[in-house]
């Protein structure tokens, strides 16, 4: 997976993106026991066009030019099919502007915070997203005041309380 | 579900044991556990794939394009 974030890197730097982080289950496990994924999500902020519409079509293109080509939903980059999901509400655009900076092996990444994970598992609402805040809240020591915060500004206190009830 | 604490001991041991050893994977570096998570892909996806699921088994040592 290094040189996949490697080539996230690079589409970051050459501006084909404008920040990237590491989302969903593979985000889970960086804070949690492994869990079964079959993809690697990867949250983005596009640049500005001039449409103002999210579309993933450039960073497709950049990644064509570069060899690696699209299977379904996802890019494979590297042995390991990318689902890129452009930033698409308030609490995505936080959650990518206030993403943790780590290393995998010797590479700088960014991974979504697990405040922000629960948040989004709360706003996505699935049945796996129920399993995902139980994991979170069992093995990721979140900060409760932070999570307290982003809950409180994105309108999830009665759902999350829900849940956790 | 029954508590913990009313289980058989035998029971209750290895359910300990069980929750220690998902405390232990919890702690593992992230290429670690994306190590484990290949594993996971390489036992699920025969499964998956008999349901007439395409699951790709991630290659962590590809060839750069």
């Amino acid at each position: 997976m290094e040189k996949t974030l490697q080539v996230l890197n690079v589409l970051e730097r050459d501006g084909v993106v404008s920040r990237y982080a590491i989302g969903g289950a593979m985000a889970a496990t960086f804070y949690a026991e492994p869990v079964l994924t079959f993809d690697l999500d990867v949250f983005v902020i596009l640049p500005q066009t001039g449409g103002g519409l999210l579309t993933l079509g450039q960073l497709y293109e950049a990644l064509r030019r570069r060899g690696y080509v699209e299977e379904g939903e996802c890019v494979l980059i590297e042995g390991v099919p990318v689902q890129f999901l452009p930033a698409y509400n308030a609490l995505l655009e936080e959650a990518l502007a206030e993403a943790r900076e780590i290393r995998y092996e010797q590479t700088p990444t960014r991974v979504l915070r697990a405040e922000h994970l629960a948040a989004i598992a709360v706003q996505t609402g699935r049945a796996k997203d129920r399993e995902r805040v139980r994991l979170l809240r069992e093995q990721a020591a979140l900060d409760v005041d932070y999570l307290a915060g982003v809950l409180a500004r994105h309108g999830l206190e009665a759902t999350w309380n829900r849940w956790i009830a | 579900m029954e508590s913990v604490d009313r289980l058989n001991p035998e029971v209750a041991r290895l359910f300990t044991a069980k929750e220690e050893r998902r405390r232990q994977l919890a702690a593992l570096s992230f290429p670690d556990k994306v190590r484990l998570v290949v594993q996971l892909q390489q036992m699920a996806a025969p499964i998956l794939r008999t349901r007439g699921r395409d699951a790709r088994v991630w290659n962590l040592d590809a060839k750069s394009a």
